[in-house]
């Protein structure tokens, strides 16, 4: 068993992770021991079993990985010829992603340099003097028309939406009285007469539905589905006359 | 005193400062053909290179303008601090990399050489003005196309694409040294 000290973070996907493998259990891109990257691809990801959220896209790749061992571990077909491309094909497809991902990785750190140094150079806003006295006629020499315009404000909203993301709300869904009746109807038909109010409301978790549920109590009295009486003031219920009639 | 054709362009990208001023521009104003205009401030680019000056001649997709040069920003932060500068994501460098090489390609093909997810990605890209859409693809689902911005060149001191490094080639013989020395 091998240590990984490393997470996923550091790596920007799947190429990136198996290119470090590759480098890090040296073995050659350009004659791949594909089984032993796929041993060592599992065993990180294992190592990083926590951070799953974030691991979906490694587990794409590690599909296809496994795939390929699991078709190398078929015994070997009498007629070989058709395995045997097809396993060199997967390989050599993957070689090729895995050179030219290395190709944009390596061409990326370069553009990072040029990318860096010119961090480092300033340069100066218009003359806002200029600005102030130029005739309105002229103010196309600020190189602008409308379509300029047009796109400086998709812009401006595209970097809106991108720093106000759609706000997601939740909100509860109240049970509507009827719907809760409804409910009440089928569990009162389990309870032992006569039933008290903590009976009726023992499925409740809050305000709302409590609400709902007292509303209920109130309409299913009133069509006589439900009756209530006051002893001591204690509420006792039992099924009204048209319980089981009214549909 | 009769100014030079040079001290003219010079005084005129001065006073645009960070917009930058087109050929065209320059051309009209001076009723010179672009021709020589463009042979002037290709000289001047050769010139300001020089160690006589603080700061250099640049042209981002025909759009010329001055900026200092890297080396006098250790001196700018010894009088004023300087927070950290902005950075680029691996991730950011990568997509941007592969969109400037393959312009004009869709998302699926950037997904595919990169192997990882990027729609997150490319809104942040477009939202810093660095790729932007450019119609769609006459493939199925006609795809929209992305390819990099002038902001893009301007970040990167490129005066266009043609001023992309090669990409690195790597040969079977000395795949390791190559590769990962």
């Amino acid at each position: 068993m091998s240590n990984f000290n490393v997470t996923l973070d550091q790596f920007s996907g799947p190429l990136d992770l198996m290119l470090h493998l590759i480098k890090d259990k040296k073995l050659d891109l350009f004659d791949l021991q594909v089984d032993v990257l796929i041993d060592q691809y599992i065993l990180f990801l294992d190592s990083v079993e926590n951070k799953l959220e974030i691991a979906t896209e490694y587990l794409y790749e590690l599909a296809a990985l496994v795939e390929y061992k699991s078709k190398k571990c078929l015994p070997v077909d009498p007629k070989p010829l058709e395995v045997n491309d097809y396993e060199e094909d997967t390989k050599d497809q993957l070689v090729r992603r895995l050179i030219e991902y290395q190709q944009f990785k390596d061409i990326s750190q370069l553009l990072n340099e040029r990318f860096m140094l010119r961090q480092k150079q300033f340069e100066k806003p218009m003359e806002k003097q200029l600005l102030d006295i130029a005739d309105d006629e002229n103010i196309r020499f600020v190189h602008a028309d409308q379509n300029d315009l047009l796109k400086a404000m998709q812009k401006c909203l595209l970097r809106f939406n991108y720093t106000h993301p759609s706000q997601v709300k939740f909100t509860k869904t109240e049970m509507s009285i009827d719907d809760r009746s409804e409910q009440m109807i089928i569990m009162i038909s389990n309870l032992k007469e006569p039933f008290s109010f903590e009976d009726m409301i023992q499925d409740v978790e809050d305000r709302s539905l409590l609400i709902v549920t007292f509303l209920a109590i109130l309409e299913l009295n009133r069509r006589d589905i439900l009756e209530f009486w006051v002893e001591n003031t204690e509420v006792y219920f039992k099924r009204g006359k048209l319980y089981g009639f009214d549909a | 005193m009769d100014l030079t054709l040079k001290s003219i362009l010079e005084g005129i990208i001065f006073v645009f400062g960070e917009e930058g001023i087109s050929l065209k521009q320059l051309s009209d104003a001076l009723s010179i053909e672009e021709e020589h205009i463009k042979e002037l401030l290709n000289e001047m680019i050769i010139d300001y290179r020089d160690e006589n000056h603080g700061f250099e001649l640049v042209c981002a997709n025909d759009l010329y303008k001055f900026i200092s040069k890297a080396d006098i920003h250790d001196y700018v932060q010894r009088i004023i601090s300087l927070t950290k500068s902005r950075q680029l994501s691996q991730s950011a460098l990568e997509t941007l990399a592969i969109i400037a090489y393959k312009q004009p390609i869709t998302r699926t093909e950037i997904e595919e050489i990169r192997g990882v997810g990027c729609d997150m990605m490319l809104k942040k890209l477009q939202a810093q003005d660095l790729v932007r859409e450019v119609g769609r693809s006459e493939s199925a689902g006609r795809p929209i196309l992305y390819e990099v911005t002038e902001e893009f060149l301007d970040l990167f001191k490129l005066m266009s694409l043609n001023e992309l490094p090669n990409l690195p080639t790597y040969q079977e013989e000395s795949s390791d040294n190559q590769l990962f020395e």
